[in-house]
């Protein structure tokens, strides 16, 4: 840890060598690893934070792809013929059918915040090395973090629609490839925002703070 | 700084931003916000711990409820299909997507009954001063799977798909929905009525 001292923040718990566990927020010295309350491993920071966030992002950012392009939901009926709906297809048809509020909540838990959601993680991973507006950083993980579930209707309505429309040889509804990409493209979001430690924009501001004191010291941090 | 820390207890951490505190007294209903970054750290209800047990026990009658009776029937041209609340989960299995089925079933069924059983688990002991084995890493691993339980977040999916067959079929809603309905108002009241620092200190006191 001494390499790293400067890089904490004076005030901060983990300059001072003490873990908040994150199960039972105890708070007691990093060195004893194990949370004397819950057992849980004790870390300053979430370990490789940064690494998994990036890596998870990436992850979804390839399957936002085939999400989007491959069918979520396909209907054969006989009398209207077969149908293949992707999560746009869908957000249209409920437009042109007059379902405005459908459209609209399926369009925005559907496309705007996975992408909104990808673009914040990204953010909060430079925020976590610029240290700037650690504030209003911290507030978007925090809405990241809880937006992120809510993406998951869609998935939930293919499902519903496949148990429930079983009408034989009137219509038959199965899911598409498209439900699963996008399920893990939900799934992989939200591991990325749990996986990223806020603390570290933090730790990030202090050292600019540092930085920009001790500038003129050759003793300073850098 | 090279000193070993001095530990002025009880002590607190954001978990947010790390800013560190000296935990001052709170009364019954009070919550502290950090100072730097506006998270909350921590709140106390009032009868925290009997009112988290009474809603928790509710939220299992309501649960029990939406399994057993019928959650959505549907009515088209003399025909009718009915479903029960797993019929999501085995639906997809059935046209050849077990993974995603077994997903569906782990964010609206499998998460809540580790949640509810886990509380009722860790709760209902402690009322007698005990603490039955294993009781700290069930309570560990329900705190983890909190994110995963969507039960909300599937009632928004149901209401989006009756929108969306309402042209086609006739829809009636089962006694299940309502359960269902009732199982998420108890469960969410219930998750954030309890007060992680008295549990842990309760479990910390109770005799195993
Ligand atoms: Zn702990
Ligand atoms: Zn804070």
């Amino acid at each position: 840890m001494t390499a790293s001292k400067t890089a904490f923040d004076p005030a901060s718990a983990a300059a001072r060598g003490l873990a908040h566990c994150h199960f039972c927020a105890q708070v007691q010295p990093v060195a004893h690893a194990h949370c004397a309350r819950c057992h849980a491993a004790l870390h300053l920071r979430k370990p490789h934070s940064l690494q998994r966030t990036l890596a998870l992002t990436l992850g979804a950012m390839l399957l936002y792809l085939p999400a989007n392009l491959l069918p979520v939901l396909n209907v054969e009926s006989s009398v209207k013929g077969n149908q293949q709906n992707t999560i746009l297809s869908g957000v249209i048809q409920f437009w042109q059918d007059g379902d405005y509020p459908v459209a609209l909540i399926i369009f925005t838990a559907s496309i705007v915040i996975p992408i909104a959601k990808i673009i914040s993680i990204l953010i909060l991973c430079r925020a976590a090395q610029t240290g700037r507006r650690p504030s209003a950083m911290t507030r978007l993980h925090r809405i990241t973090d809880f937006v992120g579930r809510w993406s998951m209707v869609d998935v939930f309505v293919v499902a519903i629609l496949v148990g429930v429309v079983q009408l034989g040889t009137v219509m038959t509804v199965t899911p598409g490839g498209g439900a699963f990409a996008f399920a893990a493209v939900v799934i992989l979001t939200m591991l990325a925002a749990h996986s990223f430690d806020p603390r570290l924009i933090w730790d990030a501001a202090a050292r600019r703070l540092n930085t920009a004191s001790h500038r003129n010291r050759p003793d300073g941090a850098a | 700084m090279d000193s070993a820390p001095i530990l002025p207890s009880p002590t607190l951490a954001c978990h947010d931003c790390d800013a560190l505190y000296t935990a001052p007294a709170v009364a019954e209903g009070e919550k502290i916000i950090c100072a730097r970054c506006g998270a909350r750290l921590f709140a106390r209800w009032p009868n925290a711990l009997q009112r988290a047990t009474a809603l928790v026990c509710a939220s299992a009658w309501f649960f029990v409820l939406a399994n057993i009776f019928p959650f959505l029937s549907l009515q088209a041209e003399y025909r009718e299909s009915g479903m029960v609340l797993g019929g999501t989960v085995s639906g997809l299995e059935e046209h050849g997507f077990p993974l995603l089925g077994a997903l569906v079933g782990v964010f609206m069924l499998g998460a809540p009954t580790l949640i509810i059983g886990g509380l009722l688990y860790v709760l209902v002991p402690l009322f007698h001063h005990r603490r039955l084995p294993g009781a700290g890493r069930l309570y560990r691993a329900i705190l983890e799977a909190r994110r995963w339980n969507m039960v909300e977040v599937y009632l928004l999916g149901v209401l989006v798909s009756l929108l969306k067959l309402g042209k086609l079929a006739t829809l009636s809603l089962g006694t299940s929905f309502w359960a269902f309905v009732g199982l998420i108002v108890c469960l969410t009241a219930a998750l954030s009525a309890i007060d992680h620092r008295e549990l842990w200190s309760k479990m910390e006191g109770a005799s195993r």
